[in-house]
């Protein structure tokens, strides 16, 4: 039941935008579009023509191309490799690779879609993955492009040429469809809006109509609370976490880093600048090639990419919880775990952090994403981690679920006895509105952003230009 | 090769597309389904002593290396190497076996089995080294070392452990207190049963309950989620799940030559190593089932004879119907998928 009598026109020379809360029906719908589902109810028109798209292939032939939240890419081939996978016309058995890799080219030259074509994929950053896929779906020349959640692997910068290329492809003539959980951006681009609300279609209005409150209304049936944290001052508590001229590969170089308890530490930067590194070796999962790490045994995690590293997807929700509780000897009973117990404490930790499930003994792959990050932090949060690592934890999450991990977040480093927080984030916004002090890392070297600089421009000039100091 | 959790109905619904083909393809073979299948299942369980002395006797070679390839698939170890594994065990029971008969008797039948786990886990320890070590794929490397295995064990009973008289390609008899007792008297079916039964149910027990179980299961579904979120040594516990399962299948070995052959001869082994992985998958690699689909692969094999013998169809149609077992599976796994991926959508 992830959709009951949901709605959506999408006009030629359009961008629509479709929001909805987390497990609204969103990704649900758009599903139905690139026939991966197939509704039991309802009818799909083209041009008029009712049409069953039972198959990708019918969808594609029908001129829908879906670019999709979770990417569909062979880490091992190169991005042109990739791209001639997605394209499969004419030429019989013979690859036109030099002829793919021009169109490739002035396609991208065009949009402004920068991607290096013979790099492997597997060597590439989300972002620019991202860029692979779009091009890829692009190269097919689709008459109604479909977009989900693209913005939220982004940068800044990029954010805007995307917004930017959305409209353009509009322009020619397309329907785009555009799934988004910034409101910001859907009226900054969009011509029309659909909410979903569990799984129905509560509103469906013109841009001009509406604004971000009605949105956010309609989204949640109430309107969040704005966030809100004035930087406290330097906090005096002796450092949590203290890493001293770490360097990772090529990857990180050089890194100092002081993190006390009290205060949240914001990492800025572009995808793909050594912050993936740099939050596995502040969260104790590897090890430095060299410098030293002191820090806490147990520091939580939150990964950001939780389908593959914060849960185990078919796992219940008992056993993912467990993942965080099995080393801990009140868990166990001799070699066994105490499974009814745990599943007790799976069902309290529903209730506290607001998980929606059948119940303890449903798989995670039933949840929707911010349930699924609301059962990672859950995890990661329970035993009062005296270190929070979070990298990226907002993405792909929806207003409510956002708010949701940011007054977690806040609660941790108030009161008597607060964690050291490590955000993260390729999303200035959510840096800039947590963060006590604000860092960017460029190219594997972080460089301070001095208080008079931590705004929106000066933080992502800084992650551009590489802090300034220069390559 | 995503057997995993099988749920019930799917395995019926396996058997069920089996038997249709096989019949269908018996027919076209020109015999009679109805026929041939009686006499298999005459010849299986027709008379106790047929259930206990061939069904259940052939059964236990199957559970043991079933478990072997269940619980390294659940580790997401791709162990195709039982058949391997299990004529290592086979070869290090048989030779502590023959020098045997210097040992006290209550340690006679506990030291042939306890060569023949180490040697079956030893003989998984290289292609574990190699996939840990050096990230050598074990599906390769487990299956290659199996014609090292069996061509070892053929080279040994036509050279340095050939009978003296040095007339058959096998080995002497092992000591009388190096063999295994009966479990029930007059019939030929061995204590080995017993403990293979045992082991699938501690294993199960292991598998759902323990902390080791839960790190193996964490492990073979997510070694990401698993190292990040669960702060498990992935290396060690895959490396542990490979060479139990080596164990179990070294095992398999051991209790054939204590309790059934009492000697090594070439081909002791029918394929059991390879029959495992059906064993497994149709099981949904749940131990608990494994016992279930073993006796069921125990069947189709201890009425093969039977057949050939009153209904005129080979022996060798069983192989065939044991391979159209594992193509059930693989076809109603993915059908089951498909009708769940298309009832419930994710939002």
């Amino acid at each position: 039941m992830a959709l009951d009598d949901a709605r959506l026109d999408a006009w030629a020379g359009e961008v629509h935008a479709v929001l909805g809360e987390n497990g609204a029906g969103k990704t649900t719908l758009l599903s139905a579009l690139a026939g991966l589902v197939h509704p039991d109810q309802g009818t799909l028109r083209i041009d008029g023509r009712e049409v069953r798209l039972t198959t990708p292939r019918r969808a594609w032939h029908e001129g829908i191309g879906m670019v999709h939240q979770h990417f569909a890419l062979v880490d091992a081939m190169t991005v042109l490799d990739n791209l001639a996978l997605g394209r499969r016309r004419g030429g019989g058995f013979r690859l036109d690779r030099p002829g793919l890799a021009r169109e490739a080219r002035e396609l991208g030259l065009r949009v402004g879609l920068d991607v290096p074509l013979d790099a492997p994929v597997g060597s590439l950053g989300v972002g620019e993955r991202q860029r692979v896929e779009i091009l890829k779906v692009l190269l097919r020349d689709p008459s109604v492009l479909v977009l989900d959640e693209p913005t939220a692997v982004l940068a800044p910068a990029e954010v805007d040429g995307l917004l930017e290329l959305i409209r353009r492809l509009a322009l020619e003539g397309r329907a785009v469809l555009l799934v988004a959980h910034k409101l910001d951006e859907v009226l900054a681009v969009a011509h029309r809006v659909t909410v979903l609300r569990r799984g129905r279609t509560v509103l469906e209005a013109p841009r001009e109509e509406v604004d971000e409150g009605i949105l956010a209304r309609a989204m949640v049936g109430a309107e969040p609370e704005p966030l809100a944290r004035r930087p406290g001052p330097p906090s005096d508590r002796p450092p949590v976490v203290r890493l001293r001229g770490v360097r990772v590969g090529q990857r990180l170089r050089g890194v100092d880093l002081e993190v006390r308890a009290g205060e949240i530490v914001g990492i800025a930067g572009v995808e793909g600048n050594g912050q993936r590194e740099l939050a596995r070796v502040l969260a104790g999962r590897r090890d430095p090639h060299e410098g030293s790490v002191h820090g806490p045994d147990d520091p939580a995690f939150i990964p950001q990419d939780r389908r593959r590293e914060g849960l185990v997807e078919g796992f219940s929700l008992t056993e993912n919880l467990a993942l965080g509780l099995h080393d801990d000897p009140t868990w166990r009973r001799g070699p066994w775990l105490r499974w009814s117990a745990l599943r007790a404490r799976t069902a309290d930790v529903m209730d506290t952090f607001g998980i929606r499930a059948q119940g303890p003994r449903a798989r995670a792959s039933s949840l929707s994403g911010g349930n699924q990050q609301r059962l990672v932090v859950a995890r990661e949060l329970q035993g009062r981690p005296r270190l929070i690592v979070a990298e990226n934890p907002t993405r792909g999450l929806d207003v409510a679920g956002a708010a949701f991990v940011h007054r977690t977040l806040l609660d941790r480093v108030a009161g008597d006895d607060p964690a050291a927080v490590v955000l993260l984030s390729t999303d200035l916004d959510e840096v800039l509105a947590l963060a006590d002090r604000v860092l960017v890392v460029v190219r594997g070297r972080l460089h301070p952003v001095p208080p008079e600089r931590q705004t929106r421009e000066g933080v992502g000039a800084l992650m551009l230009s590489g802090g300034g100091v220069g390559p | 090769m995503s057997g995993r959790a099988l749920p019930l109905v799917s395995a019926l619904a396996a058997l069920a597309l089996t038997l249709a083909l096989a019949a269908a393809a018996l027919a076209l073979g020109g015999y009679p389904p109805g026929e041939a299948f009686g006499a298999l299942l005459r010849g299986a369980l027709g008379s106790p002593q047929a259930v206990v002395s061939i069904t259940l006797v052939r059964t236990v070679p199957l559970l043991l290396t079933g478990l072997a390839v269940a619980l390294a698939f659940r580790a997401g170890v791709w162990n195709i190497g039982a058949e391997g594994q299990l004529y290592a065990g086979a070869v290090a029971a048989v030779w502590v076996g023959l020098h045997a008969g210097a040992l006290p008797g209550w340690l006679a039948v506990p030291a042939v089995l306890t060569a023949s786990v180490t040697a079956g886990a030893a003989w998984a320890a290289v292609p574990a080294l190699m996939k840990l070590r050096l990230g050598v794929g074990e599906v390769i490397t487990t299956l290659l070392l199996n014609f090292v295995a069996i061509d070892l064990a053929a080279w040994l009973v036509h050279g340095p452990l050939q009978e003296p008289r040095g007339v058959f390609p096998q080995t002497e008899s092992i000591a009388e207190a190096a063999r295994l007792p009966l479990l029930i008297p007059d019939s030929r079916l061995h204590a080995g049963f017993a403990v293979a039964v045992v082991l699938a149910a501690v294993l199960a027990l292991l598998l759902r309950y323990s902390r080791v179980g839960f790190s193996v299961r964490a492990v073979g579904a997510s070694p990401p989620a698993a190292r990040s979120a669960g702060r498990m040594p992935v290396g060690r516990v895959v490396a542990g799940a490979f060479l139990v399962s080596g164990a179990l299948a070294g095992l398999a070995g051991g209790v054939e030559v204590a309790g059934v052959t009492y000697a090594l001869y070439e081909n002791l082994s029918p394929g059991h190593g390879y029959t495992a992985i059906a064993v497994a998958l149709l099981a949904g690699l749940h131990p608990v089932g494994v016992v279930g689909t073993a006796v069921l692969f125990g069947v189709l094999e201890g009425g093969a004879s039977a057949m050939q013998r009153s209904a005129g169809v080979p022996a060798a149609w069983v192989d065939g119907i044991q391979a159209l077992v594992i193509l059930s599976v693989l076809v109603v796994d993915r059908v089951a998928r498909r009708i769940l991926v298309a009832r419930g959508g994710r939002g």
